[in-house]
């Protein structure tokens, strides 16, 4: 009697759980399941079934041109917020620098700031600075946003460092530059890695700083948006799922990589 | 065999007055380029101070202070971009705009109960998950259980949005199959009203909460609860005298990241929402694209917006927060 009621519980939450799951996981099935449709709107039931769409999306310059360009604009991005999460945080962990809470604070600003409202504000920075919309603005913008994200994560991993190892690096006759180089710069490596994966999620996926500081050429999303509102079609399913299934390997590739990092 | 051979290059090395390094660095460190700039600036307190402070508050106060700072000084004045011929001067009178139309007001009002009643419903549809995965699920199956979670949010926020129009146009998933059980004849509209934009705003942000209350119930003792259990506490109980308080961390910082996250959602409203479910940031992008010279008054919407937003989450903090020191 007591283990029933005591098991009631557990099996709701697992219950409620894998509904949860099923509602996470159901539009996304069913927008890769669209994208084998023969037909040339978007509909339920599917009917026939045909990968004709894929073939479609590979021949579109447009897509791939896109893709190239998302690429290109997430390497960027991932470099200048890789060097300047670190060079922050070194600075927030630093002895004998005061102020470090708001140094904090500052750096973490436009994780508060609503995106919307980070993205006018670059645009009118850009504008008084004279530099005009485009591949740089966008870099730029997806930078400022991916900077608090590397910050956090390396500040998590220098505030496990034992201190002593840079300071054995400093006895042994390296200066600070080549300490940081030699010491600091591998202990962090695996959390910095799982960052940098993260800074190109990030970049991949905005939409609003691009579309307010971006030119004429589209980026994924963008593009996506744009196909979207132009009228339905199964191709922009297939193109979706593509860009979904390698961004998920990657994420899933992040994730494993953090793990084993955490566990070693 | 290896290390043996590192030994000897060491000894070799040994005698050599400059410091030497055992790898390509030591060509880098030892060249006069290096010894005269980098190297000679670390020899001096100040040029360590310079070296390592620089380059991040430059960058702090220019990128994350400066867009906020400019988007400030342009509200408050009366034409930009500056046409030739025009005088710039300055003004409040943006900022009275807002207060004068309600064609304005009432699209804020709407934002803030979307994000508040999104919050709401993401954080009683997610927390029995959070303890699920974080309580009841055995350790090894933990991560697991939390991956299944996660895949979804690699997707991205408009391919997410995008695939809730799947399920829920005229022809998407809900309603064919509601047609084909004979519940109904004619499909609901449920795409581009404030019930779509809803379930889109759910959909996009609940891991934002998960993961906050995940890692506050993780933390729970479990022996407190299994000691609550035996001085004949009841499911209820427990949670409401323990659970709940002590996840409050957690429920505190995934409500205000969903928050500030819906508030700023852009391209979700206008994929999902309909002419009724005009929201405040669809408002203020208008002033941006088109006539240009509405600059300034954008700007202070933008502002009215994020001082709002803040002034809520902050309130929120206070509230359920308690008085406690923030750590970073």
């Amino acid at each position: 009697m007591r283990a029933m009621f005591s098991d009631a519980p557990r099996v709701t939450l697992a219950a409620f759980y894998w509904a949860f799951i099923l509602y996470l996981l159901l539009p996304l099935t069913l927008m890769m399941a669209m994208s084998f449709k023969d037909a040339n709107f978007v509909a339920f039931p599917i009917g026939d079934w045909t990968f004709d769409w894929y073939g479609e999306v590979m021949q579109d310059k447009q897509f791939l041109e896109a893709c190239l360009y998302s690429i290109m604009i997430a390497a960027a991005t991932t470099l200048a917020a890789t060097i300047l999460g670190v060079w922050i945080s070194m600075l927030i962990v630093a002895e004998g620098i005061r102020g470090q809470v708001i140094i904090f604070a500052l750096a973490c600003l436009p994780a508060v700031v609503p995106g919307m409202i980070s993205a006018i504000s670059l645009r009118i920075f850009i504008s008084t600075i004279d530099m005009p919309t485009g591949t740089a603005a966008i870099i730029l913008g997806h930078t400022v946003h991916a900077v608090p994200f590397v910050v956090v994560m390396a500040l998590t991993r220098l505030r496990s460092m034992p201190g002593n190892l840079v300071d054995a690096a400093r006895d042994l006759g390296a200066d600070s530059v080549v300490a940081f180089f030699r010491v600091t710069l591998p202990y962090l490596g695996p959390a910095l890695f799982g960052g940098m994966i993260f800074c190109v999620l990030l970049s991949i996926d905005d939409f609003v700083r691009t579309f307010f500081l971006g030119g004429y050429r589209l980026t994924l999303p963008m593009l996506i948006f744009a196909k979207v509102q132009g009228g339905m079609s199964p191709e922009i399913n297939a193109m979706a799922t593509l860009v979904l299934v390698v961004t998920a390997a990657v994420g899933l590739y992040a994730e494993h990589l953090t793990r084993r990092a955490r566990t070693r | 065999m290896v290390s043996s051979n590192t030994t000897a290059q060491d000894r070799a090395r040994s005698d050599a007055s400059v410091p030497r390094y055992s790898t390509r660095i030591a060509t880098v460190i030892n060249s006069a380029l290096y010894r005269h700039t980098l190297g000679a600036a670390v020899e001096s307190r100040i040029g360590r101070v310079i070296l390592l402070a620089g380059v991040p508050l430059i960058w702090l106060i220019m990128l994350h202070v400066g867009p906020i700072y400019q988007m400030l000084k342009i509200s408050l004045l009366s034409h930009y971009p500056v046409q030739p011929g025009m005088e710039s001067h300055f003004t409040l009178d943006n900022y009275a705009i807002f207060f004068r139309e309600s064609l304005y007001f009432t699209p804020l009002i709407k934002s803030f109960i979307f994000a508040t009643a999104a919050t709401a419903v993401t954080l009683i549809v997610v927390y029995p998950v959070a303890y699920y995965v974080a309580k009841v699920v055995k350790p090894q199956g933990r991560s697991r259980a939390l991956l299944l979670l996660l895949v979804p949010f690699w997707a991205g926020e408009l391919i997410r949005t995008f695939s809730v129009i799947m399920l829920l146009a005229n022809r998407g998933a809900v309603n064919v199959l509601l047609r084909e059980v004979g519940l109904i004849d004619r499909p609901i509209p449920m795409l581009y009203t404030s019930f779509s934009l809803g379930f889109g705003l759910v959909y996009l942000i609940c891991l934002y909460m998960l993961l906050p209350l995940y890692s506050a119930i993780e933390k729970i003792p479990s022996p407190l609860l299994d000691a609550a259990a035996d001085l004949g506490a009841g499911p209820f109980t427990r949670f409401r005298r323990i659970i709940l308080p002590l996840s409050r961390d957690g429920i505190v910082s995934g409500c205000c990241l969903v928050f500030l996250t819906c508030i700023g959602v852009f391209a979700t409203p206008m994929l999902l929402g309909g002419p009724t479910t005009v929201l405040f940031p669809e408002t203020i992008s208008g002033f941006f694209h088109g006539a240009s010279d509405k600059w300034p008054v954008g700007a202070a919407f933008a502002l009215i917006m994020l001082v709002t937003a803040l002034a809520a989450a902050a309130i929120f903090m206070r509230l359920v927060g308690g008085r406690k020191k923030r750590a970073i």
